[in-house]
């Protein structure tokens, strides 16, 4: 489990018309905690990400991992995809176990690993299928196993869910938080939706557009553990009001687009 | 968790069966049936406007003369004075054969790897993609001469022609595929912890093998091309050499079996191409074929 530490991270993407995507955000995200970023589109959740991740370079600011600055993307960050990202052409079985293989791990021990997580994530039976014969939910289940598989001190997560239908979004959801009440690991979790990130966060952070920071964090002090159920508690409705209302004041024309 | 290894193993039957069903979808009978209506009018109708065994005034021979002319380049007696060809079909079906193969097999090799970094690594693209481009438009009939003086009246001046014909849309396509990975790919293998090495061959390559067979399939055509422009010119056997060769002799009968020869033997290899490709790429095609 992983402490990430920012501070004052800026990024330029360069250009003719150079992109001023983030502006000096500052962000602490504790070990173990669950936090949601939230915010409308374009407005830097995925450049924050990536630069976790360690895909994109930062401009200015510093980013900690651990105590440690962030380098290269590796599996000590586990990063799951908005479209999974599987690998077409091999199998369930082979996308969970590349990880572990391009690690060296004994193939008996990743086996093992690999077979759990498959049945964690409720997908045993389909470790020989490819990826196109999944639908989209059990797909992105494949993409959570495979970054699990690896014991990730941190999970990065970029609208995982977004592309799925309200149902087996919601089932996702589900599933995100039986795995991570049991296996605790640190989560930053990028949504545009509000439910989504009251539902899941121990800490909801509302970015402002572009150049963006972090306009408002509210903590969510809502019990553990939390089933889809919560949806509809009167407190779970006055979280959801207050982040809509700070959205609202952060940027007025795009908070109705961003739910 | 035993159990769920067992399940698994269990399980695996599975997909190689929808491989094999994608592998079995290409040549199918019905198809093949409703395909082979068109050219068998043809063929009666051409057969039915001539006279006395030919059209426009006896250049043009009728299909029965063909066939009878393609029984005896295929079946005749060698040596027999009458005809030269007697008996050569299969000789000549050989020789253009083994050149596309070398040329293809020559152009592969170095097509594939050449595409692949082009594609990947800047720095080679940077110093090898504008040679291939100013080359590129320079059609293989052009390099005729030039494989003549360099190589003679020989066979390796019909591979080297065939090889570079194959080469180019070998090589763009590959560069193509290279060049167009999915970036989340290449990100998640990162990831996952993967080197450059393998990052190029476990996920470069496979993403890149539909651009690659593309490439192959347009290539062979290129081939079958370069086979017979070079051994109409370059050598002395072979498909080509006979086309023209029988041409000269006014022997339309033989020109039009040794074409149906050549879009049989195109339309063979392809086919072939085709179901490797099936097979190769069979985790794209689970889904069409269910
Ligand atoms: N590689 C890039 N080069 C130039 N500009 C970029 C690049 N990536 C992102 N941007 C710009 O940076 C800004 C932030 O993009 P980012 O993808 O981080 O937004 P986001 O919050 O993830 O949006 P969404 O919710 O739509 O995914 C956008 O204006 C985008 O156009
Ligand atoms: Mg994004």
């Amino acid at each position: 489990m992983a402490r990430i530490e920012i501070s004052s991270l800026a990024k330029v993407y360069p250009g003719p018309k150079p992109v001023n995507a983030l502006d000096h955000v500052s962000l602490d995200v504790a070990e173990g905690e669950f936090i949601a970023l939230l915010g409308p589109s374009g407005c830097g959740k995925s450049t924050l990400l990536n630069i976790l991740a360690g895909f994109e370079s930062k401009t200015e600011g510093e980013v900690r991992f651990d105590g440690q600055p962030v380098g290269k993307a590796g599996p000590d960050r586990g990063v799951v995809f908005q479209e999974a990202a599987l690998f077409p052409w091999l199998t369930v079985f082979d996308n969970v176990t590349f990880g572990p293989r391009m690690q060296g791990v004994a193939k008996p021990v990743y086996e093992k690993i690999a077979h759990d997580m498959l049945a964690l994530v409720g997908l045993k039976d389909f470790a020989q299928a490819y990826p196109s014969q999944l639908s989209g939910g059990m797909r992105q289940r494949v993409g959570i196993a495979r970054v699990l598989v690896m014991k990730p001190r941190a999970l990065l997560m970029d609208e995982p869910f977004g592309a799925l239908d309200a149902q087996t979004r919601l089932s996702m959801q589900e599933l995100l938080l039986e795995v991570w009440q049991r296996l605790k690991t640190t989560v930053v979790f990028v949504t545009h939706d509000i439910d989504e990130a009251v539902l899941l966060a121990d800490r909801v952070c509302i970015m402002s557009a572009r150049p963006a920071r972090i306009a408002r964090q509210i903590a969510i002090d809502l019990p553990r553990p939390r089933s889809i159920d919560d949806l509809t508690t009167p407190a779970f409705i006055r979280y959801k009001a207050e982040i809509m209302q700070v959205m609202r004041d952060a940027h007025p024309a795009k908070a109705i687009a961003a739910e | 968790m035993t159990h769920g290894a067992h399940e698994a193993v269990t399980t695996s039957a599975r997909p190689s069966a929808y491989g094999l069903a994608a592998f079995r979808g290409g040549l199918h009978l019905r198809k093949l049936a409703a395909g082979a209506v068109l050219p068998l009018l043809v063929i009666l109708l051409w057969q039915l406007a001539g006279t006395g065994g030919s059209l426009f005034g006896g250049v043009l021979p009728t299909p029965d003369r063909v066939a009878s002319a393609w029984y005896t380049w295929a079946f005749g007696n060698r040596g027999m004075g009458m005809n030269p060809y007697s008996g050569s079909w299969f000789d000549s079906v050989v020789f253009s054969t083994t050149r596309v193969l070398q040329g293809f097999a020559v152009a592969l090799l170095v097509g594939i790897p050449t595409g692949i970094m082009i594609g990947w690594n800047r720095l080679v693209a940077g110093a090898v993609d504008p040679a291939l481009q100013m080359l590129r438009p320079i059609p293989i009939t052009a390099w005729l001469p030039f494989a003549i003086a360099v190589f003679g009246i020989s066979s390796i001046g019909a591979v080297f022609l065939i090889a570079l014909g194959v080469f180019y849309p070998v090589v763009i396509n590959t560069t193509q595929g290279a060049r167009h990975v999915e970036r989340n790919l290449v990100r998640a293998a990162q990831m996952m912890g993967a080197s450059r090495l393998d990052i190029l061959l476990r996920v470069v390559i496979p993403a890149s093998l539909p651009s690659i067979f593309t490439g192959v399939r347009i290539g062979l055509g290129t081939g079958w091309t370069a086979v017979i422009v070079a051994e109409m010119i370059a050598v002395k056997s072979g498909l080509g050499y006979v086309l023209w060769d029988a041409y000269y002799l006014g022997r339309m009968d033989v020109v039009i079996a040794d074409m149906a020869t050549i879009g049989i033997m195109g339309l063979l290899s392809d086919q072939l191409i085709l179901m490797i490709e099936r097979y190769a790429l069979s985790w794209r095609l689970v889904n069409s074929n269910r």
